[in-house]
């Protein structure tokens, strides 16, 4: 059976009036039933432009794909018209936003925007949807659903909003839920409970799971699998134990380095990594972490690293890890 | 280098770019005016009412009196350009005055200044100038005076809807942490921050003045000694159904002064606007 | 120690449409010369509002703020601009807190402008400030948009260090940046500590960076210190169930102890300032609250190890 989610050489490129920016660059990832991948990275290295690209939802202009393929339940979706995509939007795959707030109309009541989806995608009546409107605000645990029915998006609180937003992602039993730094707005709490839920939707529902997150300490709490993405392309993935335990890129350990681990000894000072990220329009030759890399080599300067795999299940675009794993003269 | 970028931005709005350069041959033509035609434009100079091109010596004819339409209209063109920004200036300063004050200190002094502006809404405008005219006598400052005092509410608004936007802002606050007055943060804070749009409205309300010029002069109240655009639509009116070119000329004048003006506002809008950049 | 900060029984009090918000009802807090003091809570909690107090950028209610042992409430205009070259303010948002039509230089050099600072010597001034924070010198001419976030936040540390102040209020200096800028801008300040003997009062919602940087930590919920304490006394035994709460659902970057600890979940959301609850506000999501804790609000007592707590069952 196919993957539900299987992305290939996904490309997405801004065209401004400051030239051409590769956002995206070749990325691939697949997502089993079930299954939650992270995607990782800072500002400006092209994860919500990845998940808009996946949507078909880009910003056009600037935005466009230029490559790539996307496959939903096996079937390509990128060559779909944009009429074939509003069937599979919210029905096949859903996504969550990082501002509840902003992401729901304010002047529509909840119910009327949950039925709203519910009658696009299916054929139940209004009575019916309206009911199937109240399971799912149950569902995923609004405090008082019957009556937050009739609320608008002002008169709820963050986490609530952020509720009705996956109440409305998941109406149809999508087999792909996108979820772009869903709890980044909310409180540590409200969070806590947010990605509580989301775990146990997934795992009821068996659905696949992107998770975009710039949170290390979310990513520990919520992956099984982890994609590190560095100035729009992969440069690491790996499951999530192995990647903490021992990252492969300097740029992850980098990343682990500098997140503060509450209740760990505490260190003199935290690992920062020097330098920012590149502009898009002005990447280094070779590979686009070496102006900031601790390991940095000759050859890193020059060339820049596919993705290899070192280990079985690990990828990395890394010079210095491939040297880590080649056998040994003599050995 | 930024204020490169924002010319850069706003030639690349061609409406704007060729508005720019039709203000700037009106502009040139004021200047030179006295280059050009010596002699006092009021003066007759030949036979009355000659239509355009009907005597090569006044390419836009002359109107009841014998007095060449071209010299007026480019004499016209100083009084007309004057007063509009003069009037433009007299709004700004007013409006920008009352919007930073009402915007930056807010309370009962937000609401006294806002209820005032309103009272200045609810007159209907032109008879508001009209009988300020009136009452002040027919003179240019007097004009200048009445239009920048109805025109100035617009300019207040926005002056203190950016105001309020940036007196939150994280970067007064700072300033007002280290101690620093209320009168330099307004001046050197935040004003430079609110400018922007106040600067598009003010060129708006450029093309707005030279409109209730004309209108004034057009029903007679205008400054008796100076030749403005509105004046001659007003003198020619008498002979509308013979010789109508003598109220159109300066009508059309009128129109695409206007006009440019308000392409240069939308100019000036686009490039002042950071949202806009890069797309 | 001697005490630079003092804080007793403050409130602020916003009046809206709405009707009376208590941001901050009746907090106390110390801070010794060359502590830093980490003041963490959810949103709306009054955490940032108590900063904005202590820089008299919101005026209080009730209570006393007692600065270097002058109290603050009373001074004129020449005082206030003594008192702010000893007390400084870091903003959260780096793009907000910097005039985007003023140079890095110009900015930096407001506090030494207002202190009547030579222009000479606030020239040479600025450029050691730069240096310090590590950016290069011809930054002064530049503007801020030309600069990172975290660039950003060294130009507002620079400007905060102009006076060498005694205590720096951060304002959730960090929240607004990635995870590797965080970590230099952290350890910028932790350098600067060390350098010039400076306290924090730091404010951030984030338990990870305020356990890294602070000694000790108090704790707000609802414009209340609901428990305070020494760093590690806090972390290894918290008390208050909302401090345990807190820390429960702070994500940590380790699977294995993701999954090894115990969660328990807080439900609910935190109850609107405008109509806070009775007794102990936090008695409406407390997992062991009983009837006494909605009549009768539980002061700060101590609960051993040199912290103290609000709550009548611990």
């Amino acid at each position: 059976m196919a993957l539900p989610l299987e992305v290939r050489g996904l490309s997405t490129t801004l065209f401004t009036r400051r030239g051409e920016m590769k956002a995206v660059d070749g990325l691939s990832l697949s997502v089993g039933a079930g299954e939650t991948v992270a995607l990782v990275g800072e500002s400006g290295c092209g994860k919500s432009l990845s998940a808009l690209s996946i949507m078909r939802l880009l910003p056009d202009p600037p935005a466009r794909l230029v490559g790539g393929e996307v496959k939903l339940n096996g079937r390509d979706i990128v060559t779909l018209t944009e009429e074939a995509m509003l069937d599979i939007r919210g029905q096949e795959i859903g996504m969550i936003f990082q501002d509840p707030m902003s992401s729901l109309n304010p002047v529509a009541t909840v119910e009327k925007q949950i039925v709203e989806v519910l009658r696009t995608h299916t054929d139940l009546g209004r009575a019916a949807a309206r009911e199937r409107a109240r399971e799912l605000l149950e569902l995923v645990g609004m405090p008082d659903a019957g009556r937050r029915l009739d609320a608008y998006p002002h008169q709820l609180s963050g986490g609530m909003c952020q509720r009705v937003m996956i109440a409305m992602a998941i109406a149809c039993s999508p087999s792909v839920l996108i979820a772009d730094e869903p709890t980044t707005a909310l409180d540590v709490t409200v969070q806590a409970q947010v990605l509580a839920l989301l775990k146990k939707l997934q795992t009821d529902a068996g659905m696949a799971m992107i998770f975009i997150t710039h949170d290390l300490g979310v990513v520990a709490e919520t992956a099984d699998r982890v994609v590190v993405m560095y100035a729009g392309r992969k440069v690491e993935e790996a499951s999530v134990d192995d990647l903490f335990d021992a990252p492969l890129h300097p740029y992850t350990a980098g990343l682990i380095g500098a997140t503060p681990t509450p209740g760990a000894a505490r260190a003199a000072r935290l690992a920062d990594i020097p330098g920012m990220v590149p502009p898009l329009n002005a990447l280094p030759a070779g590979c686009a972490f070496a102006p900031r890399c601790p390991r940095v080599m000759e050859r890193c300067r020059r060339e820049r690293p596919e993705l290899s795999r070192p280990t079985p299940g690990r990828l990395v675009a890394c010079f210095a890890a491939e040297k880590d794993f080649a056998p040994k003269d003599g050995a | 280098m930024e204020r490169f970028a924002i010319v850069g931005r706003f030639a690349r709005n061609r409406g704007a770019l060729v508005g720019a350069l039709l203000i700037l041959v009106v502009a040139l033509a004021a200047l030179l005016a006295p280059l050009f035609f010596p002699i006092d434009p009021l003066r007759i100079v030949g036979a009355p009412e000659l239509w355009p091109g009907e005597d090569p010596a006044f390419p836009l004819g002359t109107d009841s009196l014998g007095r060449d339409m071209l010299a007026m209209i480019v004499h016209g063109a100083r009084a007309t350009l004057l007063i509009g920004l003069f009037a433009s200036a007299v709004a700004t300063v007013i409006g920008v005055s009352v919007g930073a004050t009402a915007g930056y200190f807010g309370g009962w002094i937000d609401e006294g200044l806002m209820r005032a502006a309103e009272l200045f809404q609810t007159i209907p405008n032109l008879i508001f100038v009209l009988t300020i005219v009136v009452i002040l006598g027919s003179t240019l400052s007097n004009i200048v005076i009445a239009i920048g005092i109805v025109s100035w509410t617009s300019i207040a608004r926005m002056t203190r809807a950016e105001f309020l936007a940036l007196r939150d802002r994280e970067f007064v606050q700072a300033c007002r942490s280290m101690g620093m007055g209320d009168l330099k943060i307004i001046v050197a804070e935040i004003l430079p921050n609110a400018l922007p749009p106040v600067i598009v409205l003010s060129s708006l309300v450029v093309a707005g003045a030279i409109l209730f010029e004309s209108a004034v002069s057009f029903l007679g109240l205008g400054d008796p000694n100076v030749a403005s655009w509105g004046r001659l639509v007003g003198d020619g009116r008498q002979l509308i159904r013979s010789s109508w070119y003598i109220s159109a000329i300066p009508g059309v004048a009128i129109m695409i002064t206007v006009l440019c003006l308000n392409l240069i506002g939308d100019g000036l809008n686009d490039a002042l606007n950071p949202k806009l950049r890069d797309r | 120690m001697a005490r630079l900060l003092s804080l007793h029984d403050v409130h602020v009090r916003f009046n809206t449409a709405a009707g009376v918000v208590r941001a901050v009802s009746g907090v106390s807090l110390d801070l010794a010369v060359g502590e830093t003091v980490g003041l963490v809570g959810e949103s709306g909690c009054g955490k940032s509002t108590l900063g904005k107090a202590i820089m008299k950028l919101v005026p209080i209610a009730g209570g006393e703020i007692i600065v270097d042992g002058v109290d603050i409430a009373p001074l004129n205009r020449t005082e206030l601009i003594n008192m702010r070259r000893k007390v400084q303010m870091i903003f959260q948002d780096p793009y907000g807190s910097l005039n985007p039509r003023s140079t890095v230089g110009r900015s930096i050099a407001q506090p030494l402008v207002i202190a009547g600072w030579k222009p000479d010597a606030t020239a040479e001034r600025v450029e050691t400030l730069l240096r310090w924070v590590g950016l290069p010198a011809d930054a002064k001419q530049r503007y801020p948009h030309e600069f990172s976030g975290g660039q950003r936040q060294r130009i507002g540390i620079a400007r905060a260090l102009a006076l060498s102040p005694k205590l720096i209020i951060c304002d959730e200096p960090v929240s607004a940046l990635d995870v590797s800028v965080r970590a230099q801008v952290i350890n910028l300040l932790e350098d600067l500590k060390t350098q010039f003997g400076v306290s924090y009062l730091f404010i951030s919602h984030d338990l990870s960076v305020v356990e890294h940087i602070a000694d000790r930590v108090a704790v707000m919920y609802l414009g209340t210190i609901v428990e305070a304490g020494g760093r590690d006394q806090i972390w290894r035994s918290p008390q208050h169930p909302y401090t345990k709460a807190l820390l429960a659902a702070a994500p940590i970057a380790n699977p294995r102890a993701a999954r090894a600890r115990q969660r328990t979940v807080l439900q609910g959301e935190l109850p609107s300032a405008l109509d806070p609850p009775t007794g102990c506000p936090f008695h409406s999501r407390c997992p062991i609250a009983q009837d006494r804790c909605k009549m009768d609000k539980p002061a700060l007592r101590p609960v051993g190890g040199g912290a103290l707590a609000a709550c009548h069952f611990v």
